[in-house]
């Protein structure tokens, strides 16, 4: 799910939501599930991409932005399902995502440094889950976090200044 | 336990697709067990499916891997059209070629330049890699994207494309909307021969397959969309013999089944594909593997990173040619009537081959259905490979030869998110 790039308003960031998970591994689909709820919201100047967490995907996905907010489902033990956590600009070692996918949200954003391939500025959201066998559907309480999940993006977003010094295209 | 018993455990595979866990026992100097677990066969896919239309396999099976979704898709497609005894348009046949040669670009440029050319080249991964020599990553991420933009353009998207249907596709494009993506792909194919002039200087340890190699093959050309099934051992049969012939085991130390050809361990792959069908491939890629020093077959496990790079130059021309000889189809897709039946359908995912099966009542609803992944095909011989790396090498340290065994292991890029998630690594010497 990749909409186009609209008109950016004069004042607006340039952003991306990355919702990284299967839909089918049922609480690691709360990163998609959050993104789309993000994407029928019609940000202006607001990407919305739903990811597997590949890491060549992440650095497409990212690159370039001013904003990229990255949403995905963690494990912890003990666990408290739906609780929420979020890491602003991206500081977070390996070892935190549910999915498994490749190398992981962390050691993708590694890449990009290597790579000068970073956004500006990254958050990670990361919600807790309770159940990751296949399966769809989220957990009840991941299910019931999911609007606090998406309300906190959403805050992330308008509040997202542009950077001193860059000129946002009209 | 012995005075020559030694313990060593090592938290996380890296760098292979998916988790799992490896649990190998060395007693006195002798390999005792060299076992990889996986936890979860595609078992839920299937029961997900039963009572499902026809229609939906091809959209609910690419869920199962991110990485090779097209072959998810093409082998599931491929089970539903002969069940309901639909035949593809020849350009219809031509376009899901070259939606699957993005996959195998795609797919091979992400292992060769992030998962498996670290271990060549002393990295502990691509973001070391990509410290100091960022040119080599760069071209490795310019290649997958000419992959990636194939699954874009032509799937919908690259993740999970949602254009291919049982029958064809939704949507065909004009042949003036590939203008770009030719550009693009001509700029990949120079991508494509650097890598293979880059993978050939690497040094390869010593490791010669005996097992039995087993592919699709196509006898005008590389086989990767459809075919029949060949083995080295001179075995030749349909897609709906393969039940006859593979058959799946329960292990007592993975709940992911192992499959026999004929009772005896066999693999799948680029390794396989390269050997029953190298004289098929495209001309630059043969000339690229006369190149790199392959022979007519090749059966070293740590060489299957040049036959993944020859394999990129093989889907580069082959997209390139269907590209040049496009004509719009008249139809998107072909008429697919359902009817009672049981279809059979292969193709060659960038791991290996992989099989689905699916039995439809007279309504067109799923009664049973049945997936083999490559992976799980490969398992048991990856197992074997471990035990001969290790026995070889059993003066290496505990370090040393688990990295080693993790070498092992990536050489057959095993998709362990096909069967499984969470893997855990360890090593005990006693």
């Amino acid at each position: 799910m990749v909409r186009a790039q609209e008109a950016v308003p004069a004042g607006a960031v340039r952003a991306v939501v990355i919702g990284v998970g299967n839909c089918y591994r049922r609480d690691d689909g709360v990163g998609p599930a959050a993104a789309a709820e993000i994407e029928r919201q019609h940000l202006p100047g607001v990407r919305v991409v739903i990811s597997d967490g590949e890491p060549a995907g992440l650095l497409e996905a990212w690159a370039g932005m001013d904003l990229a907010i990255v949403v995905d489902a963690v494990r912890c033990v003990p666990a408290t399902p739906g609780r929420m956590h979020r890491w602003p600009d991206g500081q977070l070692e390996g070892g935190w995502t549910a999915s498994s996918h490749g190398l992981g949200v962390p050691a993708a954003l590694a890449l990009a440094r290597a790579l000068d391939r970073c956004p500006r500025r990254v958050v990670l959201f990361g919600v807790e889950a309770a159940d990751l066998r296949p399966g769809a559907g989220l957990s009840p309480a991941v299910a019931t976090s999911l609007p606090d999940v998406v309300a906190a993006i959403a805050t992330e977003l308008r509040g997202a200044k542009v950077p001193p010094g860059r000129s946002v295209r009209p | 336990m012995s005075h020559t018993s030694r313990n060593l455990v090592v938290s996380g595979l890296a760098r292979v697709e998916g988790e799992g866990a490896l649990r190998v026992t060395v007693r006195d100097g002798q390999v005792e067990r060299a076992e990889l677990n996986i936890y979860e066969p595609p078992r839920f896919f299937e029961a997900f499916l039963r009572g499902r239309s026809y229609t939906e396999p091809p959209d609910i099976t690419s869920r199962i891997c991110g990485i090779c979704p097209v072959a998810y898709q093409t082998s599931a497609c491929n089970a539903i059209e002969q069940a309901c005894g639909a035949k593809l348009d020849p350009p219809l046949a031509e376009l899901r070629r070259l939606l699957y040669c993005g996959e195998w670009i795609s797919s091979h440029a992400l292992h060769i330049y992030l998962l498996h050319a670290p271990d060549f080249l002393g990295y502990p991964d691509a973001i070391a890699l990509a410290r100091e020599h960022r040119d080599i990553v760069e071209r490795g991420l310019a290649l997958k994207k000419a992959g990636n933009s194939v699954m874009e353009f032509l799937g919908g998207r690259a993740i999970h494309p949602v254009n291919m249907r049982v029958g064809g596709f939704y949507r065909v494009p004009s042949p003036s909307e590939f203008a770009p993506l030719a550009d693009q792909l001509r700029r990949a194919l120079e991508l494509a021969l650097d890598t293979a002039r880059w993978v050939a200087t690497f040094d390869f340890p010593d490791l010669e397959l005996r097992h039995d190699l087993l592919a699709l093959h196509d006898p005008v050309r590389y086989p990767i969309e459809s075919g029949t099934l060949a083995t080295t051992g001179g075995l030749a049969f349909t897609p709906a013999e393969f039940p006859r012939h593979v058959t799946e085991q329960q292990v007592p130390h993975s709940t992911a089944l192992h499959a026999t050809l004929d009772g005896h361990h066999y693999l799948t792959g680029p390794l396989a594909r390269y050997s029953l069908n190298s004289s098929f491939l495209s001309p630059a890629a043969r000339q690229a593997a006369a190149d790199a020093g392959l022979g007519p077959q090749c059966r070293n496990p740590f060489r299957s990173v040049v036959v993944r790079a020859v394999e990129i130059i093989c889907a580069v021309e082959e997209a390139l040619r269907i590209i040049d000889g496009y004509h719009r189809p008249d139809r998107p897709a072909v008429e697919v009537t359902p009817g009672a039946g049981t279809g059979h359908g292969v193709s060659e995912a960038p791991r290996g081959l992989l099989y689905h099966r699916y039995e439809l009542d007279g309504d067109g609803l799923i009664r049973s259905a049945a997936i083999v992944p490559p992976t799980s095909q490969n398992l048991a011989v990856i197992e074997d490979d471990l035990r001969r790396v290790i026995t070889a090498n059993l003066d290496l340290d505990d370090a040393s030869l688990t990295a080693l065994c993790e070498r092992a292991i990536r050489n057959h890029d095993p998709c362990i998110s096909c069967a499984a998630h969470f893997l855990t690594l360890s090593v005990h010497r006693r």
